[in-house]
């Protein structure tokens, strides 16, 4: 049986503004979207935020009417991830093993450790102490026999909680929760599932597994296993980060597809420099498509591990010309890079043309790093309509 | 155990008032005697500028004398670092006014800091020797900007010298050296001159032109977030329990922003007890508020 801690940043970006400004203390706080614009979403909010109904990925315009005193800010990201790194250096200290699952959630392996750390909850709980008397960052962990009940775990008891599920009890935990508490069920799943009169996690774990996966495919079978609480018990601390994705939402919305493809253009060229900045190459490639009536898209197709622009815009406009189906004006456009690895050296040899690449590549970002982002530009010629 | 001392590159700065001297100050106000109250040490830059008169010394001593731990450091002429020619008279009037500090057991060390264009080679390294032969009395600290003094050679050569090298944060442009803490002697010594990028790029371009004390600090004008200063604090503490004394010194002091990242670097990485903040600076940064005693 194995022990992972779940270790959760209590509205993160708000504590960390609250640092920048400790004026804000006690007040409805709002990160995201500028509501004058009224474009966009909640990245986070304050507790005190919330009872007013407000949630992270609300539309901002909703936010700004639910609670119009709120202080809205725009953030500081590179204030959060210096914030996130410093955490993380904490917990280099005292975990054997970590997994960076998000700017403000690590995992942590502690299977084994009883011996030389005595309780778990105690240690949980220095941890925690730790991290806020060092960076003022308040926090919540949840321990469990693997990734998803820890996850779940450490949502029970926000702000500053602590939930430890007793190996063997996992099942019970669970049982009464609404479905959507399990990570990956959103608001399509939720819909689906309810509609076939599953409301708690305790009746997908009634079902029979055929009966479930028959209705939901290999998601649903993924979703019984986790209702009977079990999940992945082994974390991948050299993979920080799962996917780079960078998304614009229009000012107005768009219809003419050479302002999108445009965009696409720059979105690739951003995450692409995101991705060799790590030293990283991706293998699937994603769209994201939203209309003016909300109605949203993804696709995502995978071909051989890329870091290169062209590969990474060539197959995103594939995408997006094959899935741009409908005659309505677009709100948002997103592409996003998943299936992440190192990059290999190995795979260019003798193929001059990928090494010319490569150290254009170079010579771009270099630039970039020393006179800015805007500095220089990668050009591709547009691949014709026919392409 | 390691002993911190943090403070400021310098204390005579007219653009600290109001915001850490006080507005209206009566005859008797000093500003050396009010600094030492909130800081340990300060760095004495005007000595890079010109030979001062032992009397001021000495009366500095006299004004910090309540204050039982405060130091000093002393920017060694540019004489010696800059233009490199000096003479038997140029080292007598630095070493008078360094054993009046130490002497009085207020002397924290010598800093040599050498320009950007000083890169390493045999016959800087030579000229280093022989500047450190001069002044071993002393402790001394010495500032390279050059990335070409990262490397082990450098490193065996100065813990040979017994110096120290000083840890800078400052714009990464060309090859500036970058900020990784290195341990070389039993002390270790840190410069914040910020990150003003444009301005310092632009100081590079003006570089030997006439400028004004205003146009010449801009460089220097910028104020560490409180996420650049977490990750300040760790990088310091690497070095935590493997020296005797750490020295951090804020250079970035127009608009007295120099002084407020002291102030938080003070709490960070002493006690976290709450610290004595004057009013004034706690009205213009109210972020300062979480950190000082009521």
């Amino acid at each position: 049986m194995r022990t992972i801690f779940h270790l959760d940043l209590d509205a993160f970006f708000v504590s960390v503004e609250r640092i920048i400004d400790p004026t804000l203390e006690g007040k409805p706080v709002i990160v995201g979207a500028d509501p004058k614009q009224g474009r966009g979403v909640i990245s986070a909010c304050s507790y005190e935020a919330r009872r007013y109904g407000l949630h992270s990925a609300m539309p901002i315009k909703m936010a700004y009417r639910l609670c119009p005193n709120g202080i809205y800010l725009h953030g500081h990201y590179q204030e959060y991830c210096r914030y996130s790194e410093a955490v993380k250096n904490i917990l280099c200290r005292y975990a054997p093993v970590i997994e960076q699952a998000s700017i403000d959630e690590f995992y942590m392996d502690f299977t084994g450790c009883e011996k030389l750390y005595g309780s778990f909850f105690m240690y949980a709980s220095f941890l925690q102490k730790t991290i806020w008397k060092e960076l003022s960052l308040p926090s919540s962990v949840g321990i469990g026999s693997n990734k998803t009940i820890a996850k779940i775990a450490s949502d029970c008891m926000k702000p500053k909680g602590i939930t430890y599920v007793i190996p063997g009890m996992e099942e019970e935990f669970l049982r009464r929760m609404p479905v959507e508490t399990i990570p990956g069920v959103g608001k399509v799943t939720l819909r689906d599932l309810n509609a076939k009169g599953f409301y708690k996690i305790g009746d997908i774990a009634k079902a029979p597994l055929q009966y479930f996966s028959s209705c939901f495919g290999q998601c649903g079978t993924d979703l019984w296993e986790k209702a009977h609480g079990r999940g992945i018990e082994f974390l991948s601390p050299g993979h920080d980060r799962k996917s780079i994705s960078k998304e614009h939402t229009y000012g107005q919305d768009v219809i003419d597809r050479k302002i999108i493809e445009q965009t696409l253009f720059n979105l690739v060229s951003k995450v692409c420099q995101g991705l060799r900045d790590e030293g990283l190459q991706t293998s699937t490639i994603g769209i994201k498509l939203r209309y003016t009536d909300f109605i949203t898209l993804t696709r995502a197709k995978t071909i051989r591990p890329t870091s290169d622009d062209k590969e990474v815009y060539e197959t995103v406009l594939q995408l997006f010309r094959k899935n741009h189906t409908r005659r309505v004006a677009v709100r948002l456009i997103g592409v996003h890079l998943s299936k992440l690895e190192e990059f290999s050296e190995q795979e260019f040899i003798f193929e001059d043309e990928k090494i010319r690449r490569k150290k254009m590549f170079q010579a771009v970002d270099s630039l970039r790093a020393k006179y800015g982002y805007a500095s220089i530009n990668v050009g591709v010629a547009q691949p014709s309509k026919n392409a | 155990m390691t002993k911190y001392y943090i403070g400021t590159a310098g204390w005579s700065y007219k653009d600290w008032v109001p915001n850490f001297y006080p507005k209206g100050q009566s005859k008797n106000f000093d500003w050396l005697q009010f600094y030492s109250r909130h800081f340990n040490v300060v760095e004495v830059n005007a000595t890079y500028y010109a030979y001062l008169s032992p009397n001021s010394f000495k009366g500095w001593v006299e004004k910090v004398s309540s204050e039982e731990e405060f130091l000093f450091t002393v920017k060694l002429h540019q004489d010696f670092t800059h233009t490199r020619r000096f003479e038997e008279a140029n080292i007598k009037a630095v070493r008078t006014n360094l054993d009046i500090l130490a002497k009085a057991e207020r002397l924290g060390g010598l800093l040599i800091q050498f320009p950007y264009s000083y890169a390493f080679n045999s016959p800087a390294a030579e000229y280093l020797r022989n500047l450190n032969d001069i002044f071993q009395d002393y402790n001394r600290f010495v500032e390279l900007r050059h990335s070409s003094w990262n490397n082990p050679d450098a490193y065996d050569f100065f813990r040979e010298l017994d110096i120290s090298l000083c840890t800078i944060d400052q714009p990464q442009i060309g090859r500036s050296i970058s900020f990784e803490p290195l341990i070389t002697n039993s002390r270790a010594y840190f410069r914040f001159h910020g990150r003003n990028e444009a301005e310092w790029k632009k100081s590079i371009s003006n570089y030997g032109k006439e400028q004004t004390y205003e146009q010449a600090s801009e460089r220097y004008k910028y104020l560490y977030s409180p996420g650049e200063l977490v990750e300040i604090e760790q990088k310091i503490k690497q070095v935590e329990g493997k020296v005797k004394e750490v020295f951090v010194i804020m250079n970035n002091h127009p608009s007295s922003y120099g002084i407020v990242n002291a102030f938080e670097l003070l709490f960070m990485l002493r006690r976290k007890d709450k610290l004595n903040i004057p009013e004034s600076t706690l009205k213009a940064f109210p972020r300062l508020s979480k950190i000082a005693a009521a």
